[in-house]
């Protein structure tokens, strides 16, 4: 090791100056070793390994030789001085290597720093770079990403579909071959089409305004025309009234009615027309009129139905008016009653004309605020009516029209929503008012085309023309049949209370020729006095004796036989038989409780009815049934068995004939009578 | 009293006309089925109702269970009399006799199975039977009636067999007596005649108007019901209800009824009347009246007790009479309920 480092030693000692060593480091590097000393290049030709060997080697050779001086020094002598001395320089040789070595390591670890430096900023040189470049890219990317999501205006315009272009634009602007292929040429194609097809269009509207404004003017001017045509159209009518009148051709008459009709509310409409076609095509006995004043319907303007608006007005002026605590609060009310039953100015007037002359006449009204129609009926005569005091009620205007369908008294409103309009003025029911109103019967309204569905209350109902047309002819029969039947009874009842039971000669042959009984009082009877008689319970309890129906109580006597006979006249007469509840006094007095016979001669009258109505329509069917009693009570009083116990003979002897006097387990009397043979027999 | 509840639904004609025909209608007749569990009831209209009287009688019964299970018209005139065999009804009214089998008769639409009519001498008015007695022993079935005969039918041949005369007016009612057998008939004529089947002769005759004790003249002499037990025969009508002792021909005891009886029967120890006026009178053997029940109709006209052994659980005893209701009493006591037609 020390002699490489002598070898290496020598070259060192020769050191060239500052200005020929730069000209001659500025050759290549091989010729450095051997014209001047480099330590740098030194470095790189050693080996640190080995390097750190002579280091080791040196160090244990200084050790060796300071310990052989210190032998030498410790044993002292003169001699020794110059193995001293020789080890001396041998330490300082190696004292040299060492700092030669320590320039060595020094010079390697300043190449190493700097060889780590410039790798370091390379690093950081690339590092800058890939920064810069990632961000670039970003960048790029996000540019693209917006170029991506660019709408363009023209995507928001609805083209026309693909096929239909094709088919419609010419081909100069679809230019096919261009743009099946490609989609961006197909869709300018198509923009442009679009355009086009603007333009035309815009065109088009031009035109056709200026050709609306063109009419509009024709039309100014045909008006014109018109109005002034209408003048002379008039004089030609009056001029031409009386040879309407000489032909009998009223066209005139017809004509002013259609004019006011069309001032009729919705419903009275409906049943002026329906009522006019009836009467002109069916009956030719019923005539229509419309009476009422045309100004006031011309002044009440609105149609019926804003007179809801006209009633919400007066809820918010009720409203203010109890927040302003007026004392006339009573009055208040009372007009608003009045507000509410208010009737419309105008009102259809029917007559129905029958057969012997005599004309029943409803006038209908229209209740606005209800949206109800109500009617008034009175009956006339061709010849003055003696009225008999038990037929009060059969003509009064509030009952003749009673009931003409089952059940329809007319007393209640048939618009369910009426309830509430009622319970804001404090109205308990239309029954107060029907004396003045008229009565809201069912088919009145039917008649007029207003359906109130019994379920959910509409707030619209409105007057619909097959309804009333569906329900005009049978109500109109039902109206005739209603007076004729009335008229009947009436001359019944004024011949019933003489004590004479009229009966036609085509129902004679019902009855024997003589009848001994006789009917000698027959009145009328109030509702509750029916209720409290005794023996009318059953009938009471049957439901058939309701407060629309009319009660009278006849008495039949023979001899000291006194038959009562409470009977139950419905409105319907006579479909719906009237039914006969009896109660003899003769030796006790005997009822349908106690006495199996009287309850027979009921049910002859009561259930067996049919066969005594007579010819159609059977309006005899009363006073057959009252002469079919005087004949029971005879064969009753005839047929009584005699008591062998009382002395005497009997009140009232057998004059009928009768083929057996008892029949079956209840011993009844034989109440049939056989015509013509004339014997009694049993059913 | 659960009368009819007044309708609120307005009457039409129909409904007017069905009313007046329920107000006045009468059930003469009625009779248990075989098995127990039906009554047929006939009433004046000529119709035949039949109830089921298990459904009625059930816990969970409702107001339809009260009503027929199938009404159907079985003759013109009236059902005066019904009785029923071990498989048929029989049903008599205007002179003819109709049987129906029970077990059809549910079924709505079923036909008679046979009809026939007794020989009458009358051709001017065809007699009415209000009576009909079974006589198991023969397999025969007794009329009478209008024409004041009792005849007898066979009814395997539906021949007839005798005709018995002697009432001079028409007959109201028979009785059996199982023993002999002898038939007992009630009349118009105000006797009752003891018939021996047999023999087919008038055996004993007992004229009830000419005992004072029992007559009321001012009531007539009609004799209108009829029950007998062996020795004992109680009948009743025109005169006073009375108990008769059969062989010795008198009367042991009259119960104190001013109504005429329409129907009596013995039940257990006591005896069951029904008349004019609406109760069901019971009395013990001595005369003494134990109990009156009100029932529904003013005037009851036939009583049934239901003692099928096949249905102990519709035991019951039935009324009805001028109205068109059957009143049930399940206890003696009171009345339960009534079946209406």
């Amino acid at each position: 090791m020390s002699s490489e480092s002598s070898k290496k030693r020598k070259p060192k000692v020769i050191r060239s100056d500052g200005a020929p060593a730069e000209g001659k480091r500025n050759r290549s590097d091989t010729e450095q070793e051997g014209k001047y000393y480099s330590e740098e290049a030194e470095v790189d030709l050693r080996d640190p390994g080995r390097d750190y060997e002579l280091y080791k080697y040196t160090c244990q050779e200084l050790q060796r030789l300071m310990a052989e001086i210190q032998d030498l020094k410790s044993r002292g002598g003169k001699d020794m001085a110059v193995e001293i001395e020789e080890r001396r320089i041998q330490s300082c040789v190696h004292f040299m290597t060492l700092k030669k070595l320590n320039r060595l390591a020094h010079i390697r670890l300043k190449k190493g720093r700097d060889q780590t430096h410039e790798a370091k900023q390379k690093v950081d040189a690339y590092h800058l770079q890939l920064q810069n470049l990632l961000y670039e890219v970003m960048h790029l990317q996000k540019e693209i990403t917006k170029c991506l999501e660019f709408k363009s205006k023209h995507e928001e315009i609805d083209l026309v579909s693909l096929e239909e272009f094709y088919k419609e634009a010419p081909p100069v602007i679809s230019k096919p071959e261009v743009t099946m292929g490609d989609p961006h040429q197909q869709t300018l194609a198509r923009l442009d089409w679009e355009l086009e097809q603007r333009k035309r269009l815009a065109e088009k509207y031009r035109e056709s305004l200026s050709n609306k404004e063109k009419i509009l003017k024709e039309i100014e001017v045909k008006k014109e025309y018109l109005s002034s045509l209408q003048p002379r159209l008039n004089s030609i009518m009056q001029a031409s009234l009386p040879v309407q009148e000489y032909l009998f051709m009223p066209f005139d008459q017809a004509h002013k009615q259609y004019e006011t009709a069309r001032h009729l509310p919705p419903p009275l409409y409906v049943l002026f027309v329906q009522a006019t076609a009836y009467g002109q095509a069916c009956d030719k006995t019923l005539s229509v009129a419309i009476e009422g004043s045309v100004d006031e319907a011309k002044a009440l303007f609105k149609p019926p139905e804003d007179s809801q608006d006209d009633e919400s007005d007066s809820d918010a002026e009720e409203e203010q008016t109890t927040k302003r605590r007026r004392p006339t609060l009573g009055v208040q009310l009372d007009d608003k009653r009045k507000e509410m039953l208010k009737r419309h100015p105008l009102s259809v007037m029917l007559d129905l004309k029958c057969k012997d002359d005599s004309v029943l006449h409803l006038t209908f009204y229209y209740l606005m605020n209800l949206n109800i129609m109500t009617v008034k009926a009175k009956v006339t005569t061709a010849t003055e009516l003696i009225t008999p005091i038990s037929a009060g009620d059969l003509l009064s205007p509030d009952s003749v029209l009673s009931c003409l369908y089952p059940g329809d008294h007319g007393k209640k409103t048939p618009n369910p929503a009426n309830q509430y309009q009622f319970d804001k003025v404090g109205i308990l029911t239309l029954r107060d008012y029907v004396l003045d109103l008229g009565h809201p019967y069912l088919w009145v309204q039917k008649l007029g085309g207003l359906h109130f569905p019994k379920e959910q209350p509409q707030h619209t109902v409105i007057a619909d023309h097959s309804l009333s047309a569906s329900h005009m002819e049978t109500t109109m029969k039902l109206l005739k049949t209603r007076v004729q039947s009335r008229l009947a009874l009436h001359k019944q009842f004024a011949s019933l209370e003489h004590g004479i039971v009229p009966v036609t000669s085509d129902c004679q042959y019902l009855f024997p020729a003589k009848v001994v009984s006789r009917l000698v009082k027959w009145v009328t009877i109030a509702h509750e006095d029916y209720m409290e008689l005794h023996f009318t319970k059953d009938i009471v309890e049957a439901g058939l004796a309701e407060d629309t129906n009319l009660y009278y109580m006849a008495l039949i006597e023979r001899g000291t036989a006194k038959l009562q006979a409470a009977v139950v006249l419905n409105p319907g007469y006579s479909s719906i038989p009237p039914v006969f509840q009896l109660c003899l006094n003769w030796k006790g007095e005997k009822t349908n409780n106690n006495d199996d016979n009287i309850r027979a001669m009921e049910s002859e009258v009561n259930v067996c009815y049919k066969e005594l109505c007579g010819a159609r329509p059977g309006y005899q069917l009363l006073t057959n049934q009252l002469q079919r009693l005087c004949v029971l009570l005879d064969v009753y009083l005839e047929t009584e068995s005699h008591d062998d116990s009382v002395e005497g003979p009997k009140e009232f002897p057998q004059e009928k004939m009768c083929l057996r006097l008892f029949r079956g387990p209840s011993r009844m009397k034989p109440f049939k009578y056989n015509h013509p043979q004339g014997f009694f027999s049993h059913r | 009293m659960d009368r009819v509840v007044p309708q609120a639904v307005p009457l039409g004609q129909m409904e007017v006309f069905q009313a007046l025909q329920r107000l006045h209608m009468t059930v003469f007749s009625q009779s248990v089925s075989p098995c127990g569990k039906f009554l047929a009831a006939g009433n004046n209209y000529g119709q035949i109702a039949i109830f089921s009287l298990s459904a009625a009688l059930s816990s969970e019964a409702k107001e339809e269970s009260k009503k027929p299970v199938v009404t159907f018209q079985a003759h013109d005139g009236p059902v005066y009399s019904m009785v029923s065999t071990d498989r048929q009804l029989v049903s008599a009214g205007d002179g003819e006799v109709k049987a129906w089998l029970w077990a059809e008769i549910l079924k709505k639409g079923s036909k008679e199975l046979w009809r026939c009519q007794p020989p009458y001498r009358t051709s001017l008015e065809v007699p009415e039977i209000n009576s009909l007695l079974l006589v198991p022993k023969e397999n025969s079935l007794i009329l009478a009636g209008g024409d004041c005969q009792l005849h007898t039918m066979d009814l395997e041949t539906g021949a007839f067999t005798r005709a018995l005369r002697g009432h001079t007016d028409y007959i109201h009612c028979l009785a059996l007596r199982e023993r002999s057998p002898e038939v007992l008939s009630g009349g118009e004529d105000g006797a009752v005649r003891l018939w021996d089947l047999r023999t087919a002769k008038e055996v004993q005759t007992i004229e009830v108007y000419k005992h004072e004790e029992c007559s009321r003249p001012h009531n007539g002499r009609w004799i209108g019901c009829l029950a007998t037990d062996s020795d004992w025969m109680v009948c009743g009508g025109g005169p006073a209800l009375t108990l008769w002792h059969l062989r010795s021909s008198t009367p042991t005891t009259i119960f104190p009824m001013r109504a005429p009886q329409k129907h009596v029967t013995f039940y257990q120890d006591l005896i069951l009347s029904a008349g004019q006026g609406p109760c069901v009178n019971q009395w013990q053997l001595s005369g003494e009246l134990k109990a009156q029940v009100p029932g529904s109709s003013p005037g009851l006209l036939s009583l049934s007790l239901n003692q099928q052994p096949a249905a102990p659980e519709c035991k019951v005893l039935t009324a009805a009479g001028n109205s068109c209701r059957v009143d049930v009493f399940t206890n003696l006591g009171y009345r339960a309920f009534s079946l209406s037609f």
